[in-house]
């Protein structure tokens, strides 16, 4: 068993793992679809037996409290880690202006087999949103309201954007550079009861000569939405988008049928009538949770520490040599061989 | 308006950057005047050393003048210096320089590595010499106070890189018969390994402080702590090159120079990672404000 141990702790495992890893490393770059998950997660398990064979086994590990803390980290980041990818979940959203957080409107959605969020509990409101660009559009701080409920029956209002993400139940919300605006719409069938929602046009201003989009409404024929905005737009200036202070009028074609409505006004069209309530906006987010996040920071500090504490009492006991203190002969006995072979530092 | 902005750069931080880059090329100089001074000298021998307060000074001349450079920077544009690679090199002159100065200053027997160490700050120089100094603008993600402790860690990290590649660089130019003569007052080999690879045991717990950062940095910033960008597998692999390095020189009797060898690789690995990666790769960090 101690020889078992002592072979699986040696440090040419480690090497062979390490280099293994350094592979599966290169081989993940840009997260490509056809490079398996065993090519990080075998050199990593290699690793962590042989981790625990060393601890196990190797007084210059399980004997000094720093290093040994350190390398338990590694192992706990390694777990750690595996349980985020397990319970993870990531997803994307456009909120409308006014709507509230539905999660059967995520898109994109990808979550580990052991994820148990409670996403039915997450409840917001997006409000408006502002996005400040600089000369060239260059994009500067975004800045989105939202409403949370308060916990006494009210709602407390909160502002989100870029590096400030909207935490609920553990869920992250991030504003994207994905955002735009969406035509408000009541189709009234000839028959049925009028139902009202929204269309959404591309991202602006990215988009900002494409703000077109197609919808085919119930029992009708498709049709084609085009957004003429003005928005004060000015590329060379510093500028702020704010929807609020939008205009747009929509254009839409039905098969020869051309329409230019403004907000309030409706067309027939063949199956019923369509009405342009007004101009809307919408932010896209990206959603995140991972419950291991604290604790792996909590982890990677401890283990860093430990490391630095294990170094400084080392450097302590054996400090820099100094110029003109070391000679030849004077510096020998400090750097003596190791009994393992190697050389202590 | 173009014009305009471009006479704001040359009279405003150029200057400050032009001589802080002489200090530091006479500081250079007079390393190299100091190591011909002391041609011959024994390992631990009295030598004159008036020369090393002459490079120190020098090299703390530099780093007040790159100083005065970036802070004329920061104040004309309103943001530190994060975004391209005209500030990135500046802000890495500055604190390679001055964190080598400390060095310098604290550790008397490090001074000979100034012959290895200076001339790698001026392959820094010349790149930000042929360089325009274009103004950058600062992403939102920026406004994050972990980039700072992101960009310090890493900082210290590759400062002690460099000094460790300038000890295994004075141990390989010792093998060379003709330049051993400069160097043969240093201590032995085996002290100058020795050292060597404490600053990189250094490096190796400030690299790992600046992957932790980062990873909170990308939280923050972009919705996730790690996606394998060109940056993060990058620093990944340097990280892991140290530590094998480490494991390698801990538990085999590995011949001194390949030691040297491999510390010289960590650095040249780092130094990539730090400003080829960034601009290689649009999925970069770069790619992602």
């Amino acid at each position: 068993m101690t020889a078992l141990l002592r072979r699986l702790s040696s440090t040419r495992f480690t090497l062979l793992g390490m280099a293994l890893l350094a592979v599966g490393a290169a081989l993940s770059y840009d997260n490509p679809v056809d490079t398996p998950v065993w090519a990080l997660v075998a050199p990593m398990a290699l690793l962590a037996v042989n981790l625990l064979a060393a601890v196990m086994s190797n007084a210059r590990i399980n004997r000094r409290p720093g290093l040994l803390i350190f390398h338990l980290s590694l192992l706990g980041i390694v777990i750690l880690a595996a349980i985020g990818r397990l319970t993870h979940m990531e997803a994307h959203i456009e909120m409308v202006e006014g709507s509230t957080f539905d999660p059967a409107e995520l898109m994109n959605v990808r979550k580990g087999p052991w994820h148990r969020g409670e996403l039915e509990k997450v409840v917001f409101v997006q409000g408006p949103f502002t996005v400040d660009y600089g000369p060239g559009m260059m994009r500067g701080p975004t800045r989105s309201h939202v409403l949370v409920p308060d916990g006494q029956g009210g709602w407390e209002r909160r502002v989100v954007g870029d590096d400030t993400p909207l935490v609920l139940e553990g869920y992250r919300f991030y504003t994207t550079f994905n955002k735009g605006f969406a035509a408000v719409l009541t189709w009234i069938p000839e028959t049925g009861e009028p139902v009202t929602g929204t269309i959404h046009m591309p991202s602006y201003p990215l988009f900002d000569f494409r703000q077109a989009n197609r919808w085919t409404p119930p029992g009708g024929e498709e049709v084609k939405f085009w957004l003429q905005l003005e928005t004060g737009l000015k590329a060379d200036q510093a500028w702020t988008l704010d929807p609020s202070k939008a205009h747009g009028i929509l254009v839409l074609r039905s098969g020869e049928q051309r329409e230019e409505l403004l907000p309030g006004q409706a067309t027939a069209l063949p199956g019923g009538v369509l009405r342009y309530e007004g101009l809307s906006s919408w932010m896209g987010y990206k959603l995140f949770y991972d419950p291991t996040l604290q604790w792996l920071f909590l982890t990677a500090v401890i283990g860093v520490l430990g490391l630095a504490a294990y170094f400084w009492n080392k450097f302590a006991t054996h400090p820099w040599p100094q110029a003109g203190e070391v000679s030849r002969k004077g510096a020998e006995p400090e750097l003596e061989t190791a009994p393992w072979g190697g050389g202590k530092l | 308006m173009m014009n305009e902005m471009s006479e704001a750069t040359v009279f405003t931080e150029l200057p400050w950057l032009y001589t802080g880059l002489v200090a530091y090329a006479l500081a250079t100089l007079s390393a190299f005047y100091g190591l011909v001074r002391t041609r011959g000298g024994d390992a631990g021998a009295a030598v004159n050393r008036s020369h090393e307060s002459l490079v120190l000074a020098l090299l703390t001349g530099g780093v007040i003048l790159l100083t005065a450079s970036l802070a004329e920077r920061w104040l004309r544009l309103g943001h530190g210096p994060f975004v391209n690679l005209f500030e990135l090199l500046i802000s890495q002159l500055f604190s390679l320089g001055l964190i080598y100065a400390v060095a310098y200053w604290r550790l008397p027997v490090l001074r000979p590595t100034a012959v290895v160490v200076l001339p790698m700050l001026w392959v820094l120089g010349t790149w930000v010499l042929l360089l325009e100094p274009s103004d950058s603008h600062y992403p939102p993600t920026y406004y994050n106070e972990w980039l700072w402790a992101h960009v310090g860690f890493g900082k210290f990290f590759l400062a002690f890189c460099l000094i460790g590649s300038g000890l295994a660089g004075v141990i390989l130019l010792r093998r060379i018969p003709r330049v051993a003569p400069f160097f043969r007052h240093l201590p032995p080999d085996k002290v100058l390994d020795h050292m060597a690879w404490r600053f990189m045991l250094l490096a190796l717990i400030f690299d790992s402080l600046m992957l932790i950062a980062g990873a909170v940095w990308a939280q923050d910033a972009w919705g996730r702590y790690w996606a394998w960008d060109a940056l993060e597998t990058s620093s990944f692999l340097n990280w892991l090159f140290l530590g094998a390095a480490l494991h390698a020189r801990l538990s085999y009797r590995i011949p001194i120079h390949v030691g040297a060898l491999a510390i010289i690789g960590i650095f040249v690995f780092a130094f990539l990672t730090y400003f080829g990666t960034p601009f290689y790769s649009e999925a970069a960090h770069k790619g992602v404000i």
